[in-house]
Formats: C-alpha cells, sequence, structure tokens
C-alpha cells in the first residue's frame, strides 16, 4: 500500500510550510485542550476563582457519581445500537446507489443532506415527528387503528434516539463506502459472473472482503462519535432545566462545568470518556491486524 | 495648543477631585465613558432594554451603554468565559438564586458604597425583592423586577363545568376538588383531554415550594447545611400533588406533559396553573379568558414564592460608577414604568407598581393587584451557594416519581442525602 511519493531536500522545506498552519492549530488548539483537560482534571476548579490541587479527589469522584454511570450506561447502550446500525445500513444504501441507475445523484444528495443540516434545526423537526398527541408519527399510527406511543419516554427513547442518530449519519457513510466500492476492480465482477455468481454471492464473497477497510475506517469513526454523540440527543430529551430523560456522558460533562461549577470534576469525566475510546481503538486495531484485507 | 492642554489638565484634576481619588485611572478627559450591559431575555425585551438605555443616555450624557440580550442558556456560559478571561460586561443581570454562586467567588462588586451615596433610592423598594442580594457587607446586586407566584385559572373551562372560581379563601383542599370536577375525557375514549391542574415538577418556584411551605414545610434551613423536603411537613405538601397526579389523575404525570413541550394552561389543555407574571403576555394572546387568584393555603395558611432578576456590576469593571447610575435608572421611576411596559414582570418599585402602570396594563384584563396581595404571605425563592446542582438533585430525582418509576417516600429519603452532600459541598 506504500505508494506515497518521498519528498526530498527544498520539496520538504515546502511540505512544513504548507502543513504548518494545520499543526499549529492542532498543537494549540487539540494537544493544548486535551494537555489542558489532563491538568485540570487533577485540580478543583469553578473557572472563576483559581484552581485548587485536587490529587485524584475527581478520579474517585467518578465511581461515587451515581448519575455518570447512568450517564455511562445510556453511552454504551447508545454505542452498541448506534455503531453497527450506521455501519450496515451506510454499507446497504452505498451498495444500492453504487449502480448506474436513473437519478442517482439525487438519492446521493438526499442521503447527504442530514449531514449538513443543522443539528438542531433537524431536532426540531424530530421532535415534531415524536410528539405523543401533536406528533406526525402518532398521528399515522392512529390513522391506522394503533395506540400512540411516547416515543421520547424512558422505555422508548433510546430507539427514537438511535433512529435519529444513524438517519443522520448514514450520509457520510455512504460516502466513505461508495470511495471504497469504487475502489473494487469490475474485473472481478465480471469474472465471477462467468463463472455463474448471483447477487449474493459476488457481495458476499467479493464485495465485502474487499471493502473491510473502510468497513474498520467506518467502525472507528463511528464509535469515536457514538461516544461523542449530544446534539441530537440533547435536543431530543431535555426536560428543561438541565435535566434530560436520556443523559450521555457528554451531557453530564456538559452539566458538571457549566450548570454546577465542578471543571475538575468534568474534565475527569472527559478523560475517562476518552480511555474508553482508546481502549476500545487498541480492540479495533488489533481486530484490523487479523480481519482486513488490503489487498 | 497650550490652551487646550490646560484646560485638559484642569478638567482631569477636576474629576480626580470629584472621585475622592478612588479611582484615579481611567476618568481622564471628557470622553463618554461606555460600559456594557448584559442580560438574558427575549427579542422584545432587547427592544425594551434599548429604549431604557436611549433614555439613560439622555439623561447621562457622560455615558454610553451596549447592551447584549442572550437566550437563558448562551446567556450564563458566555458570562462565565467572560468572567475567566477577566473581560466580564460592566453591568450584568442575575438571577436571585444563583446569586451567591458569583457573589462567594469574588466576581461581583460590592454596591453599598454607592448606595449610600444615594440613600433613598431603596426607600421605596419592595423589602422582600431585596432579601436576597443582602450579605454581612452589604448589598453586591439589586433586583429590577420581580415574580410572585399566583394560581391562574382558565375562567372558560370553569365555566363550562360550572365550577366557581377560585377565591383568596381556598385551600389546597379546594384546589384538588376543583382539579377532579375539571378533569374531563370529553369524548369517551377513557383518555384524559383536559386536566384540573398543572404544575412544574422540576422547578420549585412555579411548581412545589408553594405546596410544602403552605402545609409548614421547608426547603432548606437558613444557614444552607440541611436540606428540608424531606420533613413530615414539607412530605404533606409533595403528598397532595402525588395524590393529585396519581390519585385523582387530575394533573398529568410527567410523560404525559413531556409530549407537548409547551405550556398546558395556555395549550388549554389544564384548567389551573400556579404561574408568575412572566407568563402574562403569553395568556393574553392566546384567546381565552382567565384571571388569577392568591395559592391556596394549607396547614400553615397561604403561602407563596417570590423571586427576584437584579443586575450585578463585575468587580473586574473598570467602570463601576458608570454601571452603578445604569442601574439606579432602571431602578427610578422612569426606568420602571419602561420595564412594566414590557408585561412580563412587577416592577420592584412601589410607587410604579401601586400605579396603573402595572395595574391597569392596556393589554391585560387580568387582576394585577393579585400580584401585590401575594407578597403579604410570599416567601423568597431559596439563594445559597451550589444552587444548580443542589436543584438538580432534588428536580431530577423527583423526575423518577412524576413519571410514575418510583415512590414518593423512597424517593425523598434518597435524594435528601444526595443534597445535603451538595450543601456540604458548597459550604
Amino acid at each position: 500500500m506504500d505508494t506515497g511519493f518521498k519528498p526530498l531536500g527544498r520539496e520538504k522545506i515546502t511540505l512544513w510550510l504548507m502543513l504548518a498552519p494545520t499543526l499549529i492549530g492542532l498543537l494549540f488548539g487539540v494537544l493544548g485542550s486535551i494537555l489542558a483537560t489532563v491538568a485540570l482534571s487533577f485540580t478543583h476548579w469553578d473557572l472563576l476563582t483559581p484552581p485548587r490541587w485536587a490529587n485524584f479527589d475527581n478520579y474517585i469522584a467518578l465511581f461515587n457519581d451515581e448519575k455518570l454511570w447512568e450517564a455511562l450506561t445510556n453511552t454504551f447502550k447508545f454505542s452498541l445500537l448506534y455503531v453497527p446500525a450506521v455501519v450496515v445500513i451506510s454499507m446497504f444504501v452505498a451498495v444500492l446507489l453504487n449502480r448506474k441507475i436513473r437519478g442517482v445523484t439525487i438519492f446521493r444528495t438526499i442521503y447527504f443532506l442530514p449531514v449538513v443540516t443543522s443539528a438542531v434545526a433537524t431536532a426540531l423537526v424530530w421532535n415534531m415527528i415524536y410528539g405523543k398527541d401533536t406528533g406526525i408519527l402518532n398521528f399515522i399510527i392512529e390513522k391506522l387503528g394503533g395506540q400512540p406511543v411516547c416515543w421520547l419516554c424512558t422505555d422508548k427513547v433510546l430507539i427514537a434516539l438511535i433512529i435519529v442518530n444513524v438517519w443522520g449519519a448514514i450520509g457520510e457513510g455512504m460516502i466513505i463506502f461508495l470511495a471504497g466500492l469504487t475502489a473494487v476492480p469490475r474485473e472481478y465482477y465480471e469474472a465471477s459472473e462467468l463463472d455463474g455468481a448471483g447477487g449474493g454471492s459476488k457481495f458476499f464473497k467479493i464485495t465485502l472482503p474487499l471493502v473491510t477497510p473502510s468497513i474498520f475506517f467506518m467502525t472507528l469513526i463511528v464509535t469515536i462519535n457514538a461516544f461523542q454523540a449530544y446534539d441530537y440527543i440533547y435536543m431530543l430529551t431535555r426536560r428543561g432545566h438541565g435535566d434530560s430523560s436520556f443523559p450521555v456522558v457528554v451531557y453530564s460533562i456538559y452539566r458538571n462545568a457549566w450548570s454546577f461549577f465542578n471543571y475538575g470534576g468534568a474534565s475527569a469525566q472527559a478523560i475517562e470518556l476518552a480511555l474508553f475510546v482508546i481502549i476500545l481503538m487498541g480492540i479495533y486495531l488489533w481486530m484490523e491486524r487479523r480481519y482486513v484485507v488490503y489487498d | 495648543m497650550r490652551k487646550l492642554m490646560f484646560s485638559v489638565a484642569m478638567v482631569t484634576i477636576l474629576l480626580l477631585s470629584a472621585c475622592g481619588g478612588a479611582k484615579p485611572a481611567g476618568t481622564g478627559g471628557t470622553e463618554p465613558v461606555t460600559i456594557t450591559f448584559s442580560a438574558w431575555g427575549a427579542p422584545e425585551e432587547l427592544a425594551v432594554w434599548k429604549q431604557i438605555v436611549s433614555d439613560f443616555e439622555a439623561a447621562n450624557p457622560g455615558i454610553k451603554v451596549n447592551v447584549e440580550v442572550s437566550d437563558w442558556d448562551a446567556y450564563w456560559d458566555k458570562l462565565k468565559t467572560q468572567l475567566a478571561a477577566n473581560t466580564p460586561p460592566d453591568v450584568f443581570a442575575m438571577d436571585a438564586p444563583l446569586f451567591l454562586d458569583y457573589q462567594t467567588r469574588g466576581v461581583l462588586a460590592n454596591l453599598q458604597p454607592y448606595i449610600d451615596k444615594n440613600p433613598d433610592m431603596l426607600k421605596d423598594v419592595y423589602p422582600q425583592t431585596l432579601e436576597a442580594y443582602k450579605t454581612a457587607e452589604g448589598y453586591y446586586g439589586l433586583p429590577r423586577d420581580f415574580q410572585t407566584i399566583v394560581l391562574f385559572y382558565n375562567k372558560d373551562m370553569f365555566d363550562a363545568a360550572g365550577v366557581s372560581y377560585p377565591t383568596a379563601d381556598w385551600t389546597w383542599d379546594d384546589l384538588r376538588a376543583a382539579a377532579k370536577k375539571l378533569t374531563l375525557d370529553t369524548n369517551g375514549d377513557g383518555k384524559i383531554e383536559q386536566y384540573g391542574f398543572v404544575f412544574d415538577q422540576w422547578d420549585m418556584e412555579p411548581g412545589w415550594s408553594e405546596a410544602l411551605w403552605s402545609q409548614g414545610g421547608d426547603i432548606i434551613s437558613a444557614d444552607h447545611t440541611k436540606t428540608l423536603v424531606g420533613e413530615p411537613a414539607s412530605r404533606k405538601g409533595w403528598q397532595t400533588l402525588y395524590d393529585m397526579v396519581f390519585v385523582d389523575k387530575s394533573s398529568p404525570d410527567a410523560n404525559t406533559i413531556g409530549q407537548y413541550g409547551l405550556d398546558l394552561f395556555q395549550a388549554k389543555i389544564a384548567a389551573m396553573t400556579p404561574l408568575g407574571h412572566w407568563a402574562v403576555p403569553g395568556y393574553d394572546g392566546a384567546g381565552f379568558a382567565y384571571d388569577a387568584a392568591p395559592m391556596p393555603a394549607g396547614d400553615a395558611g397561604h403561602a407563596t414564592s417570590v423571586n427576584s432578576a437584579g443586575f450585578v456590576v463585575a468587580n473586574a469593571s473598570k467602570n463601576q460608577e458608570a454601571a452603578f447610575e445604569f442601574i439606579k435608572f432602571v431602578m427610578s421611576e422612569p426606568g420602571q414604568k419602561r420595564l412594566t411596559e414590557l408585561g412580563f414582570a412587577i416592577p420592584v418599585l412601589k410607587s410604579v407598581a401601586e400605579s396603573p402602570v402595572f395595574l391597569e396594563q392596556k393589554n391585560s384584563k387580568l387582576n394585577q393587584q393579585v400580584f401585590l396581595d401575594s407578597l403579604a404571605f410570599s416567601r423568597m425563592k431559596p439563594v445559597f451557594k451550589g444552587y444548580d446542582e443542589w436543584a438538580a438533585v432534588i428536580g431530577d430525582g423527583m423526575g423518577a416519581v412524576w413519571r410514575g418509576e418510583a415512590g414518593l417516600d423512597e424517593t425523598l429519603n434518597q435524594i435528601v442525602p444526595q443534597a445535603d452532600e451538595v450543601l456540604a459541598k458548597n459550604k
């Protein structure tokens, strides 16, 4: 796979110069924030008075915070459903749209539209769909003779949120899979057709193995997104006064910092969340070596 | 040129001596001072603030005011960032319950020295609205308007059900009985279309503090160390609300409320609701006949909540004196009159509240007097450090009860110690 070019001499200088704006931004913006978060997680800080050293207080507090446990459980439940759903559905959509059909560009655009639309605006629309007595979904259910369902209540909220979040994410996944699919050489399909392979076996024997790099990449990105999912969840489940019927970890971080003057504790929660993601990435990378096919 | 230099120097000296040498920097020259005023509010409030500012600038040619109005959430996030960066607005709006969270962290200026120079300015202000901002060293904030909670009722629904309107003699039992009669399944499908009563199940102010206080219960101890919402008398207040939701079913549970996403009284789904004056402009435009009565009495008599929105001056402000002038103007008769025209709140100045400006607002047929009469038995919405976190423990915890997932007593037993922990942490 090593196809990159190797810069030499003057080219190297040009290269670094061109990379500099991004690298400086990363260094101060991202790396700076990470280091600051690590440092703050060892302090008691209310933003308005100087931080006080806290040793491991904030990390010990993680284990005693019932609300955080609830949020962690929610984040894991959400991720467990969200990640496979996004990967499978966006691959399905990509396979469907990776052929010469009339209006394929329109379909691709439609699927991609949620990605470029403001989450806050679309969440408002979803609120109108999910409302119990006022919602469009229940209007249809009642017209068909069913009982109205409280979609955003405790027992249904997870599935309702998964639907919205997956809907919002398949556009991006579709693009990544389309890119992966175009890299699959046509000859493989032609050869298999000569051997009498049908649509199903072409997909499982050729397409699937050859897009494993895309699947791997998608799973990685989608997992990170799942742990950071916030905007749709907040907009659909907030109950006023900062309460939510489905608090996730990012929500807990925000609330601890901005409502409870607890920036140290919020930083420790952020680090905890990052550690979970890092562990998962480790597992993925190990699986990559075993299962991913790089031509 | 030398003449000009001379006069500039003279003016500077004059100004310096006028300040008594307290703040020699930043007052040189005749340049107008510009201060920033920041508040939460709806777009229509921005227009009123701009009007007040232009009145103020006309009366104080030496001071210019920049107004910034944001929505509630954005306001607090931005404010905290500005305070942390030491670039806060000179004067900004404060919600009384949150006051100590800022004052105890040293970011607010003591207004007492300025108040001492204007001994008459607080004479005509309702004392109940001042209490929240008082500290051992004097006032670190001043109220601009206030809210008492009253019982709004939909006259059309009462008339249709043949129930007589709430009176000043009502007890919680009367309210409960009326709510039952006003709860209707109008189309006979076994589901309730109209509820008798709805209250805020999270926030104590338009929700449950009145029920607790009127039975002799309380919220937290005076020294802010003990949560009292689980005391026996408080539980009696909770029980009334609980029974209305789960026994009488005359008040909707949290799941039912959650589907609407708006005020059930305004949506003509509930016949009564305890709320403050901020609801009036919305109700006036909702197209039904309504009025307001005092909150009902319990074992310990009538009780309602009084809360104020106020102003504070940033400790980091270089123009504290100008900032105070602005506060003084908003609290004066012309400022208070303008603010009252907005229709969201009650002026803190008695002379304005008890005048036609407030009592006979042109857009409202509402009995405004009831808001002022309620002051006679009002209790201050508690103000203490850690308010937001404490309120989250109680509000989120009770959410399980109102959703029908947990019992009342077991939940109170569980959340009171958690709430006390928050108080201990914020000591």
